[in-house]
């Protein structure tokens, strides 16, 4: 699986095809340090008002601030805001 | 985001809370249902977050089984489905929008500014044969036709308007007024006295006069003739007569005064009323009407402001003011000079502005319950009046006419 995404992702930057779309990898974005926008994730772990952890295909994102909220969340999208002080990637 | 929250505003969105120790999960099951969630505030062990009135009642049996409370449903659309339940208040907003409508469209009376009561009635017959009755809808009169229609029926009608204001025709008139005839320079006139007077002065620039010094003379007593005998020939000829003829008026004057006069005297009582006018008729609502035997009574009236501007209802507030019936005793100097300065405002009324007052005898006497002033006081004024003078038609001639015309 991980292989499979990795070579899809290779494709997707050589074809200049956006990764997103093409791969399972989760998009980012960031408003300066008051908003987070995560595409393609699969679910949250946890929900606190300084620590939000979310699942996506091959990743854990843990978030940690304060004043956390989400403003917004359905199956393809989550947006997150509050004061980021810190985002920790890690695997399974 | 903006857009978004008001797209759900308007189709109906739902806030929930959710009391469980592993709310992830069921945020997470949610999600995998296809539920949208906004607006997620976590507060100690409970969640708060919205979703769409669709979403909530598509999904109430999962809703139910996670024990998620509903705190409030908020959106236009199920404030209308609330609406819809409501038959009757629905369909009585209709029909009140309807008569709205059908009321303010009519006209309901006909007012004409500016002319007397008679002729105000004889264009409403007018209108009336022309079948124009009140209540007539608006769409249906034709202000320019209406105009043409009354310049025809009224031939001294110098100004018509015709306009709808609110629920009213006005109909503005103006009348032909007819104009007093004006002395022309040129048409001959002779001078004739306006008063009884002693003549003190004549001084004639055109003219024949027809009066000296110290002659007697009565009201409408020519003074300067506008018939002179031409100098070259035998005829006499008419001209314009001009002059001024100074003379001594005599004006008498009685008055009384009384000794003791009745005033009101206000106290500090006042009562307030409150009244409804409709079509100038006041109908009471709060209050008495005269609480007081005396009394000064003042109204301020006050616009309502929606239901004064469609109809003629306006709310009065009238305040009676209590007063009380004071004996006066009025002192001799006093009563004196206010019958002087009655007397000189009632000579000055009766006489011309460049008169000068030559002697002036004033008598005051009294006795138990008035003052009396008799005066009579000299005046020095010009007479003088212009009227015009017509040639004699010849006497021959108009028998002759009525002779041919028999």
């Amino acid at each position: 699986m991980g292989k499979f995404n990795n070579f899809r992702s290779y494709l997707a930057d050589n074809l200049e095809i956006p990764n997103d779309a093409f791969s399972d990898n989760f998009d980012l974005r960031m408003h300066g340090n008051k908003k987070v926008i995560i595409e393609n994730h699969t679910g949250i772990t946890v929900y606190e008002n300084d620590e939000i952890g979310i699942k996506t295909n091959d990743q854990y994102i843990l978030i940690k601030g304060s004043k956390f909220k989400i403003e917004e969340i359905n199956s393809f999208k989550v947006i997150v805001k509050g004061e980021i002080k810190e985002i920790i990637f890690s695997k399974e | 985001m903006l857009i978004f929250k008001l797209m759900y505003l308007i189709r109906g969105y739902v806030v929930v809370r959710l009391k469980d120790a592993n709310f992830e999960k069921i945020m997470n099951l949610l999600r995998k249902k296809g539920i949208v969630m906004w607006d997620v505030e976590k507060k100690d062990n409970e969640i708060k977050f919205k979703i769409s009135y669709d979403d909530y009642r598509k999904y109430q049996d999962i809703i139910k089984e996670t024990r998620m409370e509903t705190i409030k449903k908020k959106g236009i659309a199920l404030n209308l489905r609330k609406i819809k339940v409501r038959k009757g208040f629905v369909g009585g907003l209709f029909i009140l929008s309807i008569c709205l409508y059908l009321l303010s469209s009519l006209v309901w009376n006909v007012e004409v500014i500016g002319t007397n009561n008679t002729t105000a009635k004889k264009i409403k017959t007018v209108l009336e044969e022309n079948e124009i009755k009140v209540p007539v809808s608006q769409g249906s009169l034709e202000t320019k036709s209406i105009e043409t229609m009354l310049y025809k029926n009224f031939d001294n009608f110098k100004f018509v308007e015709v306009y709808v204001e609110g629920s009213n025709l006005i109909i503005f008139v103006k009348e032909k007024t007819i104009e007093p005839s004006e002395i022309k320079n040129n048409d001959p006139t002779s001078i004739i006295s306006k008063k009884n007077a002693i003549i003190s002065k004549v001084i004639a620039k055109s003219g024949q006069p027809v009066v000296k010094e110290g002659d007697v003379v009565y009201e409408g007593q020519t003074l300067i003739m506008g018939i002179i005998k031409n100098k070259n020939s035998e005829e006499f000829m008419m001209v314009p007569s001009d002059g001024i003829i100074y003379a001594k008026t005599y004006y008498n004057f009685e008055m009384k005064e009384e000794k003791i006069r009745d005033v009101n005297v206000s106290t500090d009582n006042r009562k307030v009323s409150f009244f409804l006018k409709i079509n100038g008729k006041n109908v009471k609502i709060i209050g008495d009407k005269a609480p007081y035997e005396n009394y000064n009574y003042k109204e301020n009236i006050i616009d309502v402001p929606v239901l004064s501007s469609l109809t003629n209802i306006k709310i009065v507030k009238g305040v009676y003011y209590e007063e009380t019936v004071k004996k006066i005793e009025i002192d001799e100097n006093t009563a004196q000079n206010k019958m002087k300065v009655a007397m000189y405002d009632d000579l000055i009324k009766k006489c011309n502005k460049d008169s000068k007052i030559l002697k002036s005898s004033i008598n005051f006497t009294e006795d138990e319950q008035y003052y009396y002033l008799r005066a009579q006081i000299e005046v020095m004024e010009d007479i003088g009046e212009s009227v015009k003078i017509y040639p004699m038609t010849d006497v021959k001639d108009e028998i002759n006419e009525e002779n041919q015309g028999g």
